[in-house]
């Protein structure tokens, strides 16, 4: 059993790298000119939605809250994929693990660091569509209710990509996280699409059995249910933040696993 | 319990894809330090060295043996609250500045703030990096981000001080003040375990040394007790000789107009030499005699390389 001073000093650890992790990306210049990216690519695709046909409100609205989900999910997988690979590289983990740090309180604290940025990058891009639809008269407060799903979807992401960082090399790991990131915007659709061609009971089951174990991340999702005005389901949120939670926390629980014994060559 | 630190046949092997390509570092390695020593862990490059002092500090896992530090396991995390660790070349975020490193590395100690506060300006002080604290690493030279990464190394006010290469790369002047700062470490009650292959260096400083080679301790000890006390040779200098013949014993090591540089390696010898050089009217200009060298030691355990 873990002692209170213990775990003071866990959390100190965990913040100190937390906010190391959250200098590095805010003390680079690369982290600006993404935001700048960004904010360039939400005003351009709210421009857009005013060209389209239809409800200019329901299409800015749609393409802007789809820019600030794509984007973010990019900036969570490329730049989670170099969270720990990163450090093992440039040597930066031997002044880190060779001190009184457990490996999960370092991949912890730098998961906490990448979500901090993460945060700050969310609400960025969410205050400019909220400023460009308030322009245009179409702003709903529920846009923050997306951000904040979102953010959800960020935090699995970020795990996913924590996970692969830890055990291979950046390229195979944002190949992996990106799969991760498609399946688990498409998967929904498999029960629909393929159960009504299935002729027997077990086809049908071992359908809906795969599908449970992929990952489903449009059950975070509320943006179309947003841009079309459509109130979210009863306890919608309370079934959101389990699964991320869960998600989250067997990541952690596997990334742990696989670097405790990892040898720092 | 006076060992700061003990290793007892700790095998190391790099495992490739498959455990194809296996290759193994660390053979049987077993050393033990006395608490309040300086201790050269010293090898040619490719020894082992790094990887030993890696498995010491918790970054890579021994496949075999026992290690203890302070009278604790490594396994024990804990002791590493009690060491502090410089490694080879160190690598530190450069975005940040030497204090911010101090105070990021204090947190991860474990130090609490007030201690930490304290602490950083004396450091920053002994490692005489004093008004270069606030600037980024980025714009440190090799030499200071040695001595930042001494500073860090010393935060913890540790007990056992272990360095990979501290002098490596430094130029003469940065070798004399880390020599000094791990003398100064010393003084204060400090085990110091450092590894290097620059023996002038080792012993000039060392009480102990281990000598590794291919992942062996072939050699360890008090450096007194390793090295002989006695003469192995002379050199002996002569003007105004040129046409002397030696005496037999004698060889001449080069041959400067008229005059002579001669190597002796017998007393008696030696004796003839001066006799005869005074009997022909030569001059002798300096006698220098030559005793047993760590890197005597260290060559005489590299194969090919024994004198």
């Amino acid at each position: 059993m873990a002692s209170r001073g213990d775990r003071s000093t866990v959390v100190h650890q965990i913040t100190a790298l937390a906010s190391n992790t959250f200098k590095e990306a805010t003390r680079s210049r690369v982290f600006y000119i993404l935001l700048a990216f960004a904010v360039a690519l939400l005003l351009f695709s709210s421009a857009m939605g005013f060209m389209a046909v239809g409800s200019i409100r329901r299409v800015v609205l749609d393409m802007g809250l789809s820019t600030v989900s794509y984007f973010s999910a990019m900036t969570a997988i490329f730049v989670g994929v170099g969270l720990i690979y990163r450090e093992i590289e440039h040597k930066t983990i031997y002044n880190i693990l060779s001190k009184p740090v457990s490996r999960t309180v370092f991949l912890a604290g730098r998961y906490a660091g990448l979500m901090a940025v993460l945060l700050v990058n969310l609400a960025a891009m969410t205050a400019v569509l909220s400023l460009v639809l308030a322009f245009f008269g179409g702003f709903t407060p529920r846009v923050f209710a997306a951000a904040g799903y979102i953010y959800l979807e960020l935090l699995i992401l970020t795990a996913v990509a924590l996970f692969f960082s830890s055990v291979t090399s950046p390229v195979v790991s944002a190949l992996c996280t990106a799969a991760f990131y498609i399946i688990g915007h498409t998967s929904s659709a498999l029960p629909d699409l393929l159960v009504p061609y299935l002729t027997s009971t077990w086809e049908r089951r071992l359908a809906v059995g795969i599908y449970h174990i992929l990952p489903d991340l449009n059950l975070l999702s509320i943006n179309n249910l947003v841009s079309n005005n459509i109130p979210t389901a009863h306890g919608f949120a309370i079934r959101a933040v389990l699964y991320t939670v869960l998600t989250v926390a067997i990541l952690m629980l596997a990334s742990a696993l696989c670097f405790k014994r990892r040898d720092l060559v | 319990m006076d060992e700061a630190l003990r290793l007892k046949a700790v095998d190391k092997t790099f495992r490739g894809h498959l455990s194809i390509g296996s290759h193994q570092v660390l053979r049987g390695v077993t050393l033990t330090v006395p608490r309040g020593v300086i201790y050269g862990f010293l090898g040619p490059n490719g020894a082992g060295k790094t990887t030993t002092l890696k498995v010491i500090t918790g970054l890579l896992f021994a496949d075999a043996g026992e290690i203890s530090i302070l009278g604790q396991s490594v396994e024990d995390r804990s002791v590493r609250g009690r060491i502090g660790f410089l490694p080879e070349s160190p690598y530190f975020y450069d975005y940040l500045s030497g204090y911010e490193l101090l105070i990021f590395m204090g947190r991860l100690q474990g130090v609490p703030a007030a201690r930490l506060a304290a602490r950083i300006p004396g450091l920053i002080k002994a490692v005489g990096l004093e008004g270069k604290d606030r600037l980024q690493l980025r714009k440190y030279s090799k030499g200071m981000l040695q001595r930042i990464g001494l500073a860090q190394a010393l935060l913890n006010d540790p007990d056992l001080v272990i360095l990979d290469e501290p002098m490596s790369g430094l130029d003469p002047i940065g070798r004399r003040e880390v020599r000094d700062l791990i003398l100064a470490m010393k003084d204060q009650g400090k085990t110091v375990f450092f590894s290097s292959h620059i023996l002038a260096d080792a012993e000039m400083i060392c009480d102990q040394v281990a000598i590794l080679v291919k992942g062996k301790v072939v050699q360890e000890g008090p450096l007194e007790s390793l090295l002989s006390s006695e003469v192995q040779f002379w050199d002996v200098t002569v003007r105004g000789a040129a046409g002397m013949v030696p005496p037999p014993g004698c060889s001449v090591l080069t041959r400067l107009g008229t005059q002579l540089l001669i190597r002796v390696d017998r007393e008696e010898t030696l004796q003839d030499l001066l006799d005869r050089s005074r009997a022909e009217g030569a001059s002798i200009r300096a006698v220098v005699p030559h005793k047993s060298s760590l890197e005597d030691l260290f060559l005489s355990h590299i194969p090919g390389e024994g004198r």
